[in-house]
């Protein structure tokens, strides 16, 4: 599903990215853990085409298209959807007229007929109630008022809507309670393990991995991927600290 | 025409970022069909409906109802306004009066118009004028307004003219308990001056002034508002947005007037301006003036671009650059337009804020 080879990228002139190399197939969970200024973040904008996130050489093929190639609203209508660290708020517009919005863009990028309002309030309360947010907040303007918890489920709810292909989901786990982890958890184990779907999990702890089990676990350490394996990789690493990247 | 050479210049404080040029422009400008059917500038809700062209009543066009339409003389020592000497309307509703909408559409199609207006509602009346401005010429208006106890307007003024100037003068006393509540859209290709001075003078009233600028081109938009609280327990808002494209300029200039005697006044100004390039201009002057130590006067005064971060989230969720621009855009202008109360109204104003986006981004 997705093949990035030989990854180079940097922000203002400083290379960030030096070389990263990773496969993911569609039906798998991967994991990038890390250290901080490791690069994690940076390969999720890089994927996701923020502006300032400069790609300087090697490719990364999605769906046997050039994502580096494309536009940042091109590569969410192609499948991909960027879970954001940091949800931004944005007053004076509501959930539901951004995600309908959003959605119904992708639709007719893709040929397809964009849902009437009707069938896009349904889908949206689905997804609201099976992620136990209150249907009420749709109305609200996207995450202002909302809460490090809030937002987060609220990444979720318009993955839900939105159902991509590729979910790469930067630090989804930040910031959360006990609780609001374990509903993000079971968020993406049920709108993303699909034979046709695939994840991309960055994160800095082992404690989202609790509740979706990754098939693959990289560590990144500045700007490569030094270490893949299976899910013990992550517990080794919460154990012993990204010290072991030094032995 | 002699009344120009008394207009004010940018060395008066007051008038420093009006663009007299272009209202002297736009009074030179040859009479010319606009091509803009008056009949669809009204909007589709009951009441009473007054078509002036080129400052002139068009009984043709109008059912004016309690509206009258009379000699008046401006009594004012505003420069422009009191240059409307002439015929204008004049409604005075009694408390037993029915809640009123009237609607009054301004079409010029070249040349200068001058128009009076007054507006006088008794105890408990309850009334909401929609005004709209199209085609062009320089358009010159004096509104005076005196709400009485408990009386309710409802006030809300768009100026979509394609060209030449549109400056407006706004005279308010607002009685006990009384409230105006005036929201302006500037969304046409028209120079503006919008200007404003109420006075709250009953305990507990409330004014409201405020709405959208919204300028690309060269174009040149102003908002300049005097509320004076002069009673207690008085209640104003000022909320303006202003946007800029290309190389035009918008300019707000705020001010609250509290008197000594005007304890527990709550008085609130949010001045925002935003600018689409780098090449425009916002103006924002946010003043103050308090006399009485129990009152409480909020104020913010910001001009910024559109947030980067905000808009690679909705690229990054699949909405194109240009259309995400807009979105936020129209965000932006979204709660200065909110305050108008009638459904039919905000959406027109919405609907007319969203094609000066689509033209300009």
């Amino acid at each position: 599903m997705l093949k990035i080879t030989d990854l180079r990228a940097e922000i203002d002139g400083k290379e960030i990215l030096k070389g990263l190399s990773l496969e993911v197939n569609a039906g798998e969970v991967h994991a990038i853990m890390g250290p901080n200024g490791a690069g994690k973040s940076t390969l999720g904008y890089t994927l996701g085409g923020r502006p300032g996130y400069e790609p300087t050489g090697g490719s990364a093929i999605f769906e046997g298209q050039d994502l580096l190639e494309l536009a940042p609203h091109e590569r969410a209508a192609a499948g991909l959807f960027l879970g954001f660290q940091y949800p931004v708020e944005i007053p004076g517009i509501s959930n539901l007229q951004f995600v309908r919005e959003a959605l119904n863009s992708q639709r007719r990028a893709r040929g397809e007929a964009p849902l009437s309002g009707g069938e896009f309030l349904k889908l949206a309360r689905a997804q609201a109630d099976a992620l136990g947010m209150d249907p009420e907040m749709l109305k609200r303007p996207v995450n202002v008022g909302f809460s490090g918890g809030e937002k987060k489920r609220n990444e979720m709810v318009q993955m839900g809507i939105i159902s991509p292909k590729l979910a790469i989901l930067d630090e989804t786990d930040s910031g959360l309670d006990i609780d609001a982890l374990r509903a993000v958890g079971e968020g993406i184990n049920r709108i993303m393990r699909a034979p046709d779907k695939a994840v991309l999990l960055i994160t800095h702890y082992q404690r989202l991995l609790d509740y979706v089990q990754p098939d693959f676990v990289h560590i990144l350490a500045d700007g490569r991927i030094v270490r893949s394996g299976g899910p013990e990789l992550a517990l080794e690493l919460e154990r012993e600290g990204y010290g072991i990247l030094a032995a | 025409m002699n009344t120009l050479l008394e207009l004010p210049t940018p060395r008066q404080e007051e008038w420093r970022w009006a663009d007299m040029g272009a209202l002297k422009a736009a009074a030179a400008t040859p009479q010319h069909a606009t091509g803009v059917d008056p009949a669809g500038l009204f909007l589709d809700i009951e009441g009473p409906r007054l078509l002036f062209v080129d400052g002139r009543f068009e009984p043709a066009h109008s059912q004016p109802g309690p509206v009258q339409v009379t000699q008046q003389l401006a009594t004012t020592d505003h420069p422009l306004g009191s240059l409307t000497d002439g015929e204008g309307w004049s409604l005075h509703l009694g408390p037993e009066h029915a809640a009123l909408a009237v609607q009054i559409v301004h079409l010029g199609t070249g040349g200068e118009s001058h128009v009076p207006a007054r507006l006088m509602l008794d105890a408990d009346a309850v009334a909401s004028v929609v005004e709209t401005y199209a085609g062009s010429g320089w358009a010159n208006r004096l509104t005076t307004l005196c709400l009485g106890t408990g009386a309710r307007l409802m006030r809300s003024v768009r100026l979509l003219q394609s060209d030449g100037f549109v400056s407006l003068r706004e005279e308010a006393e607002v009685g006990e308990a009384a409230s105006l509540v005036s929201v302006f859209l500037g969304a046409g290709g028209m120079g503006s001056r919008i200007d404003g001075s109420l006075l709250v003078n009953g305990k507990g009233g409330f004014a409201e002034m405020g709405g959208a600028l919204l300028t690309s081109g060269s174009q040149k938009q102003e908002a300049a508002v005097v509320v004076r609280h002069d009673a207690l327990e008085g209640t104003s808002r000022q909320l303006w947005r202003a946007v800029a494209a290309d190389k035009s300029a918008a300019s707000l200039a705020a001010r609250v007037e509290v008197a000594r005697g005007a304890q527990q006044t709550d008085g609130e100004q949010s001045l925002r301006g935003l600018l689409l390039q780098r090449s425009a201009t916002v103006n924002l002057k946010p003043e103050l003036e308090i006399f009485a130590d129990d009152v409480k006067c909020a104020h913010g005064a910001t001009v910024g671009e559109l947030d980067k971060m905000a808009l690679f989230y909705l690229q990054s969720r699949g909405i194109d650059h240009a259309r995400a621009q807009a979105l936020l855009t129209r965000a932006f202008v979204a709660d200065a337009i909110a305050r108008i109360g009638e459904d039919a109204v905000r959406e027109a104003f919405a609907a007319d804020a969203d094609r000066w986006l689509d033209t300009a981004l």
